[in-house]
């Protein structure tokens, strides 16, 4: 329940500070230049390649093999814009789960009155909200183009919807955990994206390392967050979740991580 | 008999190869606040953060009401204000202490009412919308003070709480400790040994990690001694004028000013100082049975 409770405070903490205003501010400017520069004029360009035949030989290369089994072209490139952006996105948004608390000592507070982990799990709850409101906002946005370009797709593309938000969130949830973690041992967000950065270096060094010395490891290259990207990106429809147990299981051993570690640490 | 708050056994807590706290065994139970002293480093604030379950132990047991220290079990029952700790800079006063009184398990009602009751006791209902960013040093510190005293906490920990606050605030922070002591345990760590002794019965002493005593705040052993503060008496004739009572047998001057007095009789020797004082002219300014706490713990030194 306490975590419910914090959670829903992590969301109220992003509309009632001027910082967090501002990051919503921020992300509605890199949206709104994302929709009017990347995807409108993508979807065009794509448009007009599959009219004369380009897009057989173009996309493929970019790996939408799927191109001809989405409703609307402006939904495929989103697809493939919010596969790469989002996970940034996140990384940004969740960097301060606990780490600025920590310092300021605000955790004692809050560890006074709940467990540590109901702490770490509600922010990273809260912080789940938050993006799965930003994926609702994004998709809603261009569901909107969809209506205005071309109304005869529009059923299709809203029947793909639900799809779409649940693969994007299962897509953030292990970017989220890695900053709920890397929060507990950081004083600031700064402090926290820095050792993201360094520990997702480490391991990319590790895996090449280990596959350079051993040869091709099929299980290495499920390792990083986001490894199924390059799968999703074949598929459009409910078969994008057979992919999904992999962020799950990089969410849930993330979480294990930062909660232990949560547990542990002093205050 | 009373509740018992804290028990420790052979509690330790190292960072490195240096012990914060070690091998503190104490148990201290409900009633009149508890002063927690001790120089700078002697361990005071890594005690009362292990209490809290702000650090984990290096060794040694602990249980605080019962329950292992950061059990969920705690909440409402255990307050604190720890050293240097603050709240949330950007959000509101009023809107922080809600979520606090919530999480404590109140209703939206409850909590908004209880928030308005903690802000009234240390006088800052107005600032219930201000953020703390907005407020002086003292105010913030009076504001953590606020989110300890929400609900109904059976112990309360004060971690320097007039440390760095001017003397009318200072003088409000005792003021509201005395009050709300009826059915709450402070436990109040502080410098300030002249406060302590009028705030508190027991007393809990540290020295480099280490337990020297625990005990009363009047020590009948110490009552063998007047404690003496005279206004403008030429040192040198009083000297010589009291060392001249029989009811006196020694005579020395504390670090601090003050006269101390050792006699086997005190009532006779205070009776007999009066007269003296009265006979000369002399002003003084206090007398007290016993040693100061001061005088207790570093009198020596």
């Amino acid at each position: 329940m306490r975590t419910l409770a914090i959670a829903q405070d992590e969301i109220l903490r992003l509309l009632s500070t001027r910082r967090g205003l501002f990051s919503l501010l921020g992300f509605a400017l890199i949206w709104a230049g994302v929709l009017s520069y990347g995807i409108l004029p993508a979807a065009a360009f794509f448009m007009g390649a599959n009219e004369s035949g380009l897009s057989e030989i173009l996309l493929p290369r970019l790996g939408l093999t799927a191109w001809q089994q989405w409703p609307a072209p402006e939904l495929a490139v989103y697809w493939v814009v919010s596969l790469y952006l989002l996970p940034f996105m996140a990384l940004l948004t969740s960097a301060d789960q606990t780490a600025s608390d920590r310092s300021r000592g605000t955790l004692r507070f809050l560890v006074l009155r709940c467990a540590r982990l109901e702490i770490f799990l509600g922010r990273f709850l809260g912080q789940c909200v938050i993006m799965a409101l930003l994926i609702l906002v994004t998709l809603g946005t261009v569901l909107m183009v969809i209506a205005g370009n071309s109304g005869d797709s529009m059923a299709a593309s809203l029947a793909r919807a639900p799809m779409i938000i649940i693969n994007l969130i299962l897509l953030v949830l292990p970017y989220i955990a890695l900053m709920a973690w890397v929060s507990v041992m950081a004083r600031s967000a700064r402090q926290a994206t820095l050792y993201a950065m360094v520990i997702w270096l480490s391991v990319s060094l590790l895996i090449s390392y280990l596959q350079a010395r051993f040869g091709p490891l099929a299980l290495l290259d499920w390792i990083l967050p986001g490894s199924q990207v390059g799968q999703l990106l074949r598929l459009s429809d409910w078969q994008t979740l057979d992919y999904a147990l992999i962020p799950i299981l990089h969410t849930l051993v993330l979480l294990l991580i930062g909660g232990t570690l949560m547990w542990r640490r002093d205050l | 008999m009373s509740e018992l708050l804290i028990e420790c056994q052979g509690l330790g807590k190292r960072y490195g190869s240096t012990a914060a706290l070690d091998g503190v065994s104490l148990t201290l139970s409900a009633g009149e606040p508890i002063a927690l002293v001790g120089p700078n480093g002697a361990g005071k604030t890594t005690l009362i953060s292990l209490i809290c379950g702000f650090i984990g132990k290096s060794r040694g047991r602990i249980q605080v009401l019962g329950e292992t220290p950061g059990s969920s079990a705690l909440s409402g029952q255990l307050a604190a204000l720890p050293q240097d700790a603050l709240l949330d800079p950007r959000l509101s006063v009023g809107r922080q202490l809600h979520f606090l009184a919530r999480l404590q398990g109140m209703s939206i009602k409850a909590a908004r009412t209880d928030v308005q009751r903690v802000l009234e006791t240390v006088d800052l209902l107005d600032s219930i919308n201000s953020r703390p960013a907005d407020l002086s040093h003292g105010m913030r510190k009076r504001i953590a003070i606020a989110q300890a005293l929400l609900g109904t906490p059976r112990l309360v920990l004060l971690d320097e709480p007039t440390a760095g606050i001017d003397p009318p605030n200072a003088k409000m922070i005792r003021d509201l400790i005395r009050q709300q002591s009826g059915n709450t345990t402070f436990i109040v760590s502080s410098h300030n040994l002249d406060e302590l002794e009028r705030l508190c019965s027991t007393v809990v002493y540290l020295e480099k990690g280490r337990l020297v005593s625990v005990g009363s705040v009047v020590d009948d052993a110490a009552q063998s001694f007047i404690t003496l503060r005279l206004a403008d008496v030429p040192e040198s004739e009083f000297l010589e004028a009291a060392a001249a009572l029989p009811e006196i047998q020694q005579l020395s001057r504390s670090a601090q000013g003050d006269y101390l007095v050792q006699t086997q009789d005190d009532m006779n020797a205070s009776l007999a100082l009066m007269q003296l004082l009265n006979d000369r002219q002399w002003r003084y300014r206090l007398m007290s049975r016993g040693k100061s706490l001061e005088e207790r713990l570093y009198g020596n030194s």
